[in-house]
């Protein structure tokens, strides 16, 4: 992905948040649904057109303690999978 | 960070490797315990029922490793209990394939022992449904078999295995939970298993007769198992509840103990008598059974039998239920087809214990399609 890119989430997924800040991130259409740990909830939650991988990780690094050292590399490849898969996109 | 909890498209299309083989080594069994899903028959020394013959056991092998087969599972009945089974563990170290193995632990000598840690990739779970004498006999059976299995328990340990505890979950020694985890830590358990009554053969009975905690009981201590009790042992703890009822970072966390998916894509039973079955249930269910060992090859069981090819083509999209509304299914293909089977002889029934949340309205909504007031 481009780094500077800002990706906006299909709207089209619903996310189901659990009590253990895990989520269900499913499309209704097809059943296909991906269980996402807490970061990755977090990231979902700001591809919203408005944020760059720079901006979402400046945001991590500000709420949470323990931040893994290679988050970048899998915040980025997670947002690489989504936007493969169709799970998000640039607005163009 | 994402973990995909749907069935990948492709599996449908071709024959999936055989990954492993179930053996039911023995009709019989040295115990008599209420929740048994297969009821072995109780075998005391004059009566000899039928095991598995070493030859055709061999063979099997041999045909199953070049289906790629990469593992084998000895259970039964008792698969200690098997008159060669010296041997038959003798014969597996050379075989490069993983051997799980499912005792009561009452036959495993220090010797049985030795020769099972002899095989490399080898794990063992020992059934003990209570923490003394009184509670576990009353639910197995048959007197002494307590200490038997402990010192069971100790000759693996000595042996350098540290084998799964498993507990079924019963009225009568749901106390014991928590003095199970301490009883395994004492013994050096690799981990505690916590599984549920299944609703076939003497299960079923136990069922009827309310012997077992309701479901509602049984989501409640699985949380509490799985959210409190997990967090406070060294060993690792399995809660045997469908995926839908598991918290998400216990299935996919880095500490989490994964799905308890039925495998039925990869596995064959053969029963004692040398017959092939889905799993063990063709013992319960004779339609399950599906050729024998010694005039069907296996490749060609495993490729062309019908029910296989059936459940191959339609797992999950065919799926009836509860089990059709969940997002889990990928990952978990209704808990455990057999099972299923035997109580509605529908392959695409529900899980009975999901069927039972969704009907008493306490399925949980985040692992469904639709929440449930849309579906109903
Ligand atoms: S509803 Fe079916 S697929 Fe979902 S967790 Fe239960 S058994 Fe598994
Ligand atoms: S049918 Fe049941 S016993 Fe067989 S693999 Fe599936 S879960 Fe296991």
């Amino acid at each position: 992905m481009k780094e500077t890119g800002k990706p906006t989430a299909n709207p089209m997924l619903v996310l189901r948040e659990e009590f253990d800040d895990w989520a269900i991130l499913f499309d209704p259409d097809t059943g296909d649904a991906h269980a996402l740990n807490p970061i990755s909830v977090f990231v979902w939650k700001r591809l919203d057109g408005h944020h760059s991988v720079d901006d979402i990780m400046s945001e991590l690094v500000k709420s949470c303690d323990d931040v893994p050292e290679n988050a970048q590399t899998e915040v980025i490849k997670f947002i690489d999978e989504l936007l493969e898969q169709g799970y998000a996109g640039y607005e163009i | 960070m994402a973990w995909n909890v749907k069935q990948d498209e492709s599996l449908k299309k071709e024959i999936p490797t055989l990954n492993q083989i179930y053996f039911y080594l023995t009709e019989g069994c040295n115990l008599a315990c209420r929740h048994c899903w297969l009821a072995p028959k109780l075998q005391k020394k004059k009566h000899q029922y039928p095991v598995l013959d070493f030859d055709l056991f061999r063979s099997i092998v041999e045909q199953g490793k070049k289906l790629g087969m990469t593992g084998v599972k000895l259970t039964g009945g008792e698969p200690l209990m098997h008159p060669d089974i010296e041997q038959l563990l003798k014969y597996l170290i050379d075989q490069d394939v993983s051997v799980t193995i499912e005792t009561n632990g009452v036959l495993c000598t220090p010797e049985v022992a030795m020769l099972v840690a002899k095989n490399k990739n080898v794990f063992v779970s020992v059934s003990l449904d209570g923490t003394d004498s009184r509670i576990h006999e009353s639910i197995r059976g048959v007197k002494g078999c307590f200490e038997e299995a402990i010192q069971g328990i100790r000759n693996l340990v000595n042996a350098g295995i540290a084998p799964q505890i498993i507990m079924t979950l019963m009225r009568r020694n749901k106390h014991q939970i928590e003095a199970m985890v301490r009883l395994g830590e004492r013994l050096g358990a690799h981990s505690v298993k916590f599984n549920m009554v299944q609703p076939t053969e003497r299960g079923k009975k136990m069922h009827e007769l309310d012997e077992t905690p309701s479901v509602k009981e049984l989501i409640e201590i699985g949380k509490w198992v799985e959210e409190t009790l997990a967090g406070d042992t060294q060993l690792k703890l399995y809660y045997d509840s469908p995926a839908a009822f598991r918290p998400l970072s216990r299935l996919y966390g880095q500490e989490g103990t994964g799905c308890n998916v039925c495998g039925i894509l990869g596995i064959l039973g053969v029963l004692a008598d040398g017959s092939y079955s889905l799993c063990g249930i063709g013992s319960a269910v004779s339609e399950l059974v599906f050729g024998h060992a010694s005039r069907d090859r296996l490749d060609k069981v495993w490729k062309e039998t019908k029910i296989l090819e059936e459940i191959r083509e339609g797992m999950p999209k065919k799926l009836t239920g509860v089990c059709a509304s969940c997002l889990m299914v990928g990952s978990c293909f209704a808990s455990c087809l057999a099972q299923n089977y035997y109580r509605t002889r529908n392959i695409w029934a529900p899980f009975w214990f999901c069927d039972l949340a969704f009907q008493e309205g306490i399925f949980p909504q985040t692992r469904l399609y639709k929440k449930q007031q849309i579906l109903a």
